[in-house]
């Protein structure tokens, strides 16, 4: 901008250009959202992602081979090209995160105001972001295919990394949104299934099924709170406060009380009537996790002994009531793992044993089976697990982007910017 | 050790830490403030240790948890430039900036906790918090720089050599936060099924990472003003803030998965 006597759109292109360009598609973008809606995500699934990849590459080389020597691709390549691009792709992302978004298959109705309309509830697949997507692509693209012609150092390795890695993963990560296939399943102990359920609801036959030998649930210790019995809130209102079971004997304020621990039984049986409850020991399904306690208020009140549960799908929760407004309650135990032990098998009559638990999906047949629920009505005693099945072809290419990006950032970290200017 | 013990670590620790960045204005400063800032740090990691042991799983879960790291790599960014760069002002910068994330400790404590989700059970879970935190340190030393570049305006002596330190450590820190998001993106796949799922955490983290690009990319012309380079700095700091807790308060935050804190 600093010759100010050159006249919009003549060469020497800058900053100006740039701006106007990447608002040009935007508002392109803009044009086709209010005539067209978002874009469906099946125009990206096989096989037309394939023809569009190859049309863009073609593109690309194109545009490459006849503009390179031009002014035209030369500044595609340059700064005054990219950060108006990059600041317009900024722009739409903080309206991405910070408008609530709808998931694209759902049919659920959008509220009737300006921003459905601008595709701005489904960022993702409205055409301004997928246009600026590519316009950005198209300049990484061209960056990284013009530095090939120069002198190459050891420092243009960072530079390939980082660059070429963004590009293939980006583009793998766009063409390949819409083939990703993502299904839930519900099995139970003892139990074979091989069908999968998508997100509208549709079944689906897979080549693999999966039995159910076992699930297995383990929960944290029992936490101890006291609340208020009018509204359930837990006591003191503004910092709650809870106490996690440690052993029997030990002593603790909580909310003003000094709680001790009488008798602990993870596995319980539950008797109560009008006048008297029964808590006894009892290992069987169902069974709840009891605590005996004694409450001392503050300033000297008698204390109050008793037995405090969380219930389970057997026996409902029990409270000991402290006084008028208060009890002591134990809420439901949280959960600290829970695993599927499976039998897999495929068509083509392979079996195999595994373990799935949340973080340690298995790999079966193109496809990766994560744990992904359970029954939680009936707690630690679910016997059906539920997994989700996902499917990416295009995984591979996402992850060669995504390690070659890690090399370049740790290449970036070791050898900061080129010293070459002042 | 829980929190009730933080304040005597934090105390200690920012005593240290503010008496070595003292001592940095003095004669002969170099080795006896890196002393100080050192017994600062190793006082102030006793703690984050000792929590750790306490609550049998890494301390990064929760807001609180992620400020404490958060207050022990600012002092360490600070010394790692002062060494290299020798700007004694950046000591008690970054001192103070530590001050202030712990007073928010300790005016707003956690509740000791020892629980940790199925999905945060994962050996990418600690490299993944710990290299942000480092990488948001670094980032917030730089945005102490670029605002004291801005306010002191002409009066700055070497501008060339400012805004070459300014360089590395932005280079620095995108390098980290590009390595904390891909692993980030890598856990995602086995914790959750996709690698990128445009959660509203995820896209503040290209948010802020598209913000660093912008400084870099911006720098690389030669014609570029030093003042719009601190100027976005000082922006696509706002934008981490966002990322690492102003996500919370934003409508989209409902439909995050990412919320830990509870």
């Amino acid at each position: 901008m600093k010759n100010s006597s050159r006249h919009i759109w003549e060469q020497p292109w800058g900053y100006r250009e740039g701006i106007l360009i990447a608002a040009g598609i935007g508002l392109s973008g803009l044009i086709l959202q209010l005539f067209l809606g978002n874009i469906h995500p099946t125009l990206f699934a096989a096989p037309l992602n394939l023809i569009i990849g190859a049309l863009f590459m073609t593109g690309l080389l194109a545009v490459y081979l006849l503009a390179r020597k031009r002014p035209l691709g030369r500044w595609l390549t340059s700064v005054a090209a990219t950060l108006p691009a990059l600041a317009l792709f900024l722009l739409l992302s903080i309206f991405l995160g910070v408008i609530p978004q709808f998931p694209s298959g759902s049919e659920t109705a959008l509220p009737d105001n300006l921003f459905t309309s601008l595709g701005w509830y489904r960022m993702t697949t409205s055409w301004p972001f997928v246009l600026i997507c590519f316009y950005l692509l198209l300049i990484l693209g061209l960056t990284t295919l013009r530095h090939t012609t120069r002198k190459q150092e050891w420092r243009d390795i960072g530079f390939y990394l980082n660059h070429l890695g963004l590009f293939i993963a980006l583009l793998g990560g766009v063409l390949g949104s819409a083939d990703m296939e993502r299904l839930t399943m519900r099995v139970q102990e003892g139990q074979v299934e091989w069908r999968g359920t998508t997100a509208t609801g549709a079944l689906k036959e897979l080549p693999l099924a999966i039995q159910l030998d076992s699930f297995l649930l383990e929960e944290y210790p029992p936490k101890l709170v006291v609340i208020e019995h009018e509204s359930g809130r837990m006591l003191p209102t503004e910092r709650p406060e809870s106490y996690m079971f440690e052993g029997v004997g030990k002593t603790t304020d909580l909310a003003g009380y000094t709680v001790e621990i009488l008798e602990f039984l993870p596995h319980a049986a539950i008797f109560s009537n009008d006048s008297i409850t029964r808590v006894v020991p009892m290992l069987m399904e169902g069974a709840t996790a009891a605590l005996r306690v004694r409450v001392t208020p503050e300033g000297g009140a008698a204390p109050k002994e008793g037995w405090v549960s969380n219930g389970s799908y057997l026996y409902p929760h029990s409270l000991l009531r402290i006084d008028e407004t208060r009890s002591l309650a134990m809420p439901l135990q949280e959960v600290k793992r829970y695993t599927s032990h499976v039998t897999l098998y495929t068509e083509e009559g392979h079996t195999r044993k595994s373990l799935i638990e949340v973080n340690h999906p298995v790999m079966m047949e193109e496809w990766m089976i994560y744990q992904y629920s359970y029954d939680d009505t009936m707690g630690k005693y679910s016997d059906t697990s539920v997994f989700e099945l996902v499917r990416d072809p295009w995984l591979k290419v996402v992850y060669t982007g995504i390690f070659m990006l890690l090399a370049g950032a740790l290449f970036l970290f070791f050898a900061g910017p080129k010293k070459s200017r002042s | 050790m829980s929190w009730d013990q933080f304040i005597y670590f934090a105390m200690g620790a920012l005593l240290l830490w503010g008496t070595g960045a003292a001592l940095a204005y003095g004669p002969k400063r170099k080795i006896i403030s890196t002393l100080f800032t050192l017994g600062g740090l190793m006082l102030f990691f006793a703690f984050i240790a000792g929590l750790w042991v306490s609550l049998e799983r890494p301390p990064l879960r929760t807001m609180g948890e992620t400020r404490l790291w958060y207050s022990f790599f600012l002092p360490v960014a600070g010394l790692l430039t002062y060494l290299r760069w020798n700007y004694r002002w950046i000591l008690s910068f970054t001192t103070i900036l530590s001050a202030v994330f712990i007073m928010v400790n300790l005016l707003n404590p956690d509740i000791h906790n020892k629980v940790l989700m199925p999905a945060l059970q994962s050996p990418w879970f600690a490299p993944h918090v710990i290299i942000y935190m480092f990488s948001y340190a670094i980032l917030g030393a730089v945005t102490l720089i670029a605002i004291y570049y801005l306010i002191r305006g002409k009066r700055i002596k070497e501008p060339a050599r400012i805004m070459e330190m300014t360089d590395n450590l932005v280079y620095a820190g995108t390098a980290c936060i590009t390595l904390g998001m891909l692993m980030g993106a890598i856990w995602a796949k086995e914790a959750w099924g996709h690698y990128w799922s445009w959660d509203p955490k995820e896209t503040w983290a290209a948010i802020t990472w598209i913000g660093y690009l912008i400084y870099i990319h911006y720098r690389l012309k030669r014609s570029s003003s030093n003042k719009i380079a601190m100027v976005i700095l000082i922006i696509a700091f706002v934008m981490l803030q966002i990322c690492w807790y102003g996500v919370n308060y934003l409508p989209s935050a409902k439909q995050s998965i990412h919320t830990y804190s509870s």
